[in-house]
C-alpha cells in the first residue's frame, strides 16, 4: 500500500480514488483543426488555442463529474509513441500501421541515438494543473513500450534500446517533478509482450523512477498479464493500472493465490465499447475487487484510454465510475 | 531447385495517398452510418487489388490478397463459425496488433464451408499470378479462443472442432484451383506441448486439401526446438520463420529438409532492410540441403506490421536476393 508514500507528498486522497488512464476524445472541432493544419488553412498557433480549450473543457468536465486525480486528456497527442518520437532526436516518422480494427497509427523508426533535449510534457502539464487544485498526473510512455513500439534501425539490440529509453524518460520525469507534478503515471501497456525480457524492462523502469520523490504508476493493458505476473509486482512504481472489467475472472484468482502488493488502478468499464455500463454494474466488479483485494489499495478507473469514445460516452463511462465510488466510499467508511 | 518468392500473408491496407485510405476512410463512414456495407466491400477490393500489384510490380510469384478484408487473423474466420461470440481486444502475439477474442459458447458449426472462397476467387480473378489462400490454423484459432462450453474445456475437442469447420474451406479452396494453400500456426511455437495435438488435426485436415499442396508457416517464435518433428507433419511445405534465433539456420544446414521449405529470412517486423548478398548467401546454403524441386522465399510473416512503403521494399528486396543466388531461378 502507498498511503505513505502519498502522505509524503502531501497528496490527500479519499478511499478508492477515481482516475482516468489517459486520453479523451478529441472533440470534432480538433479532429478538423489538425486536419486543417496539415492542409495549410490554420497556424500551428490557432490549433494550439482549440487544444488548450478542449483541454480546459475537460479538466473541468472531470471536476464536476468529482473525478480525484485528473489527466489532461491528451487533446494535443496523437499516439502515444509517437508523441514523444517526434520531438526526440534520434527518432523518424514512421508511415501507418493498423493496430486493430480500423485503428492506424505512425510507427516511429528509431535511426541514431535517441536523446532528450528539452522537456517535452511539462507546458501541458501545467497547463492542466493551473485549472484544477486536484492532482494532475503526468503522463509519460515507458521505455520498454517505447522500444517495442518501435521499428529500430539503429541500436545493436531490443535491452540496449529499452535502456536507452529509460534514461530519455527518466530526464522528462525529473522535468515534471520541477515543475511541481507529483504523481507520474509511466505507461508500460507492452510490458508483457515477451515475458522473457520481463527482467530488462523491470531494469528500465528501475533506472527511471530510482529515487524520485512522486507517487509512480503504470498502466499496462491488453496483454498475457498472466504470464508476467508476480514477477510485474517487482516494477518500481506505486501503482499499477489494469484493465480488470474483462478479465477480472481470470486475474483475481492470480492476485488470491499471489498477493497483489501495490496500489491498483482497477479498470472498472470497457474503453473499446460504445455501452455505457450501469452503475450496479460497476458497484458490482468494484465488490468483487474487493473480495481479493484491500480497500485501501484499490483506485478505480477505465480499462484504457477513452479517446476512441464519443464525448458523450467517454463522460458516461466516467459518471458510473464515480457513482460507483461514491457508494463503496459510503458503504466502506462506516464499516 | 526452383526458388519461388511469396508473401506471407497481410500486406499492409493503407498507404500515405488518398486512394490508399479508401478502406480507412469507407470503414469510419460505415461506422458513422453514412455509407453502405457495399462501398466497404467495394473498398476493401480496391485495396486487394493495390495490395496483388503491388506484389505483381515487386516481382512476386505467388501473390496473397493481402487478408485485406481480415478484420484480424482470429476472429475473422471464428466470427462467420456458429457456436462462436466475438469480444473484448487481446493483443495478438508478441505485435503491437490486436484481435477480437472469440468466446466459444457452443458447438462450434461451420456457418455454410464458403467462408473465405468469395475473396480468393476475387483475387484471383484479378490477378496474373498465382494466388495462395491463407488460413489461420486450427491450433492458433483454439489457443486465443475463450472457452465456455464445457465440452471444449480440454484442447483436443475444440482444435478438432475448428479444424472440422476448416475443412470444408480446405476442400472449396482447392476445388477453386488454389495451387498452394497456406496455413498459420504460429501458436505452435509458444504452445510446443500442443504439437500431438495439432499432428491429429493435420492429419484430418490433410484429406481436404485436393491437389492443393498445404503450406505450414510457423512464425513469431524460434522453431528450432520442433524443427525435426516438424518434418513429420502431414503437410507438403513447411513455412519457417528464421528471425528469433540467429543460430536456426545453421541447424537447418545441419540437419537439412525432407520438405520443400517457405524461408522467412527477411524480417516483416522490422524495417531495416537485411543485405541482400548475405540472405542470398545463406539461401544458397540452405538450398543445397532441401529435398524436392521448388522452394520459397518470403517475408518472415504477414507484412501488416509495417508501413506500406517498409513492405513494398522488403518485397522488392525478395527480388534482389534471388538475383544474387547461384542460380535458383
Amino acid at each position: 500500500m502507498s498511503r505513505e508514500r502519498l502522505k509524503e507528498l502531501c497528496l490527500e486522497l479519499p478511499l478508492f480514488p477515481v482516475t482516468s488512464v489517459g486520453s479523451f476524445p478529441k472533440p470534432d472541432y480538433l479532429t478538423q483543426a489538425r486536419a486543417d493544419l496539415q492542409k495549410g488553412k490554420i497556424t500551428a498557433a490557432e490549433l494550439r488555442a482549440l487544444e488548450e480549450k478542449a483541454t480546459a473543457f475537460w479538466i473541468e468536465k472531470q471536476e464536476e463529474l468529482g473525478v480525484d486525480v485528473l489527466v489532461d486528456g491528451e487533446q494535443y497527442r496523437g499516439d502515444m509513441v509517437a508523441y514523444f518520437a517526434e520531438v526526440l532526436p534520434g527518432f523518424q516518422e514512421g508511415g501507418l500501421v493498423r493496430s486493430y480494427g480500423n485503428r492506424y497509427y505512425r510507427k516511429p523508426i528509431i535511426v541514431g541515438a535517441v536523446e532528450w533535449t528539452k522537456p517535452i510534457t511539462v507546458d501541458w502539464w501545467r497547463f492542466a494543473q493551473e485549472r484544477t487544485d486536484r492532482p494532475v498526473k503526468g503522463m509519460l510512455t515507458g521505455p520498454y513500450t517505447l522500444m517495442d513500439w518501435s521499428f529500430n534501425e539503429h541500436y545493436p539490440d531490443r535491452k540496449t534500446t529499452c535502456l536507452a529509453m529509460a534514461q530519455v524518460v527518466r530526464k522528462e520525469v525529473e522535468a515534471l517533478i520541477e515543475a511541481g507534478c507529483k504523481i507520474v503515471q509511466i505507461d508500460e501497456p507492452a510490458i508483457s509482450t515477451r515475458v522473457e525480457e520481463l527482467p530488462f524492462a523491470l531494469e528500465a523502469m528501475q533506472q527511471v523512477t530510482n529515487g524520485l520523490p512522486a507517487y509512480f504508476v503504470t498502466h499496462i493493458c491488453y496483454g498475457a498479464f498472466e504470464y508476467v505476473y508476480p514477477k510485474v509486482l517487482e516494477l518500481a512504481v506505486n501503482n499499477i493500472d489494469l484493465d480488470m472489467s474483462a478479465t477480472a475472472g481470470r486475474r483475481l484468482p492470480l492476485m488470491q493465490k499471489d498477493p497483489f502488493t501495490k496500489d491498483i488502478s482497477y479498470g472498472v468499464v470497457d474503453s473499446h465499447s460504445h455501452l455505457i455500463e450501469d452503475v450496479e454494474t460497476v458497484k458490482q466488479r468494484v465488490a468483487q475487487a474487493l473480495t481479493v483485494l484491500a480497500k485501501e489499495q484499490v483506485w478505480l478507473d477505465p480499462d484504457c484510454g477513452l479517446k476512441t469514445r464519443t464525448v458523450e460516452e467517454a463522460l458516461g463511462k466516467l459518471r458510473v465510475i464515480t457513482e460507483a465510488a461514491k457508494a463503496a466510499r459510503a458503504e466502506h467508511i462506516t464499516q | 531447385m526452383k526458388l519461388l518468392l511469396t508473401n506471407a500473408g497481410s500486406y499492409p491496407r493503407i498507404g500515405d495517398t488518398p486512394e490508399l485510405q479508401l478502406l480507412r476512410r469507407t470503414q469510419g463512414a460505415l461506422d458513422r452510418k453514412e455509407t453502405t456495407p457495399e462501398s466497404l466491400q467495394a473498398a476493401e477490393g480496391a485495396l486487394v487489388k493495390a495490395a496483388l500489384r503491388e506484389q505483381e510490380e515487386a516481382g512476386l510469384d505467388l501473390l496473397t490478397d493481402g487478408q485485406v478484408r481480415w478484420g484480424d487473423p482470429i476472429s475473422h474466420f471464428a466470427g462467420k463459425l456458429a457456436g462462436i461470440e466475438i469480444s473484448a481486444l487481446l493483443r495478438y502475439f508478441d505485435t503491437n496488433f490486436y484481435f477480437r477474442q472469440p468466446v466459444a459458447k457452443g458447438e462450434i458449426k461451420a456457418a455454410n464451408g464458403r467462408a473465405l472462397l468469395a475473396e480468393y476467387e476475387f483475387a484471383k480473378s484479378n490477378s496474373s499470378k498465382p494466388v495462395k489462400p491463407v488460413l489461420t490454423g486450427p491450433l492458433t484459432l483454439a489457443r486465443h479462443t475463450l472457452v465456455e462450453h464445457p465440452p471444449y474445456q480440454q484442447l483436443d475437442p475444440l482444435v478438432r472442432a475448428y479444424a472440422q469447420a476448416l475443412a470444408p474451406e480446405l476442400e472449396a479452396l482447392a476445388h477453386a484451383g488454389a495451387e498452394v494453400i497456406q496455413l498459420d500456426e504460429p501458436a505452435l511455437l509458444r504452445h510446443q506441448t500442443d504439437f500431438p495435438v495439432l499432428q491429429r488435426a493435420l492429419q484430418m485436415l490433410t484429406k481436404h486439401k485436393g491437389k492443393a499442396k498445404l503450406a505450414l508457416y510457423v512464425y513469431f517464435g524460434d522453431p528450432q526446438p520442433l524443427y525435426e518433428r516438424l518434418q513429420q507433419l502431414p503437410v507438403d511445405i513447411l513455412g519457417l520463420d528464421f528471425t528469433y534465433n540467429p543460430k536456426f539456420v545453421e541447424r537447418v544446414i545441419a540437419l537439412g529438409s525432407q520438405k520443400p521449405l517457405a524461408l522467412g529470412l527477411v524480417d516483416g517486423r522490422n524495417t531495416r532492410l537485411e543485405d541482400a548478398a548475405a540472405v542470398a548467401h545463406t539461401l544458397d546454403r540452405i538450398l543445397l540441403r532441401v529435398k524436392g524441386d521448388a522452394c520459397y522465399l518470403n517475408p518472415s510473416c504477414g507484412l501488416e506490421y509495417l508501413p506500406r512503403d517498409r513492405a513494398l521494399a522488403k518485397l522488392k528486396l525478395l527480388t534482389q536476393i534471388r538475383a544474387q543466388t547461384k542460380g535458383h531461378k
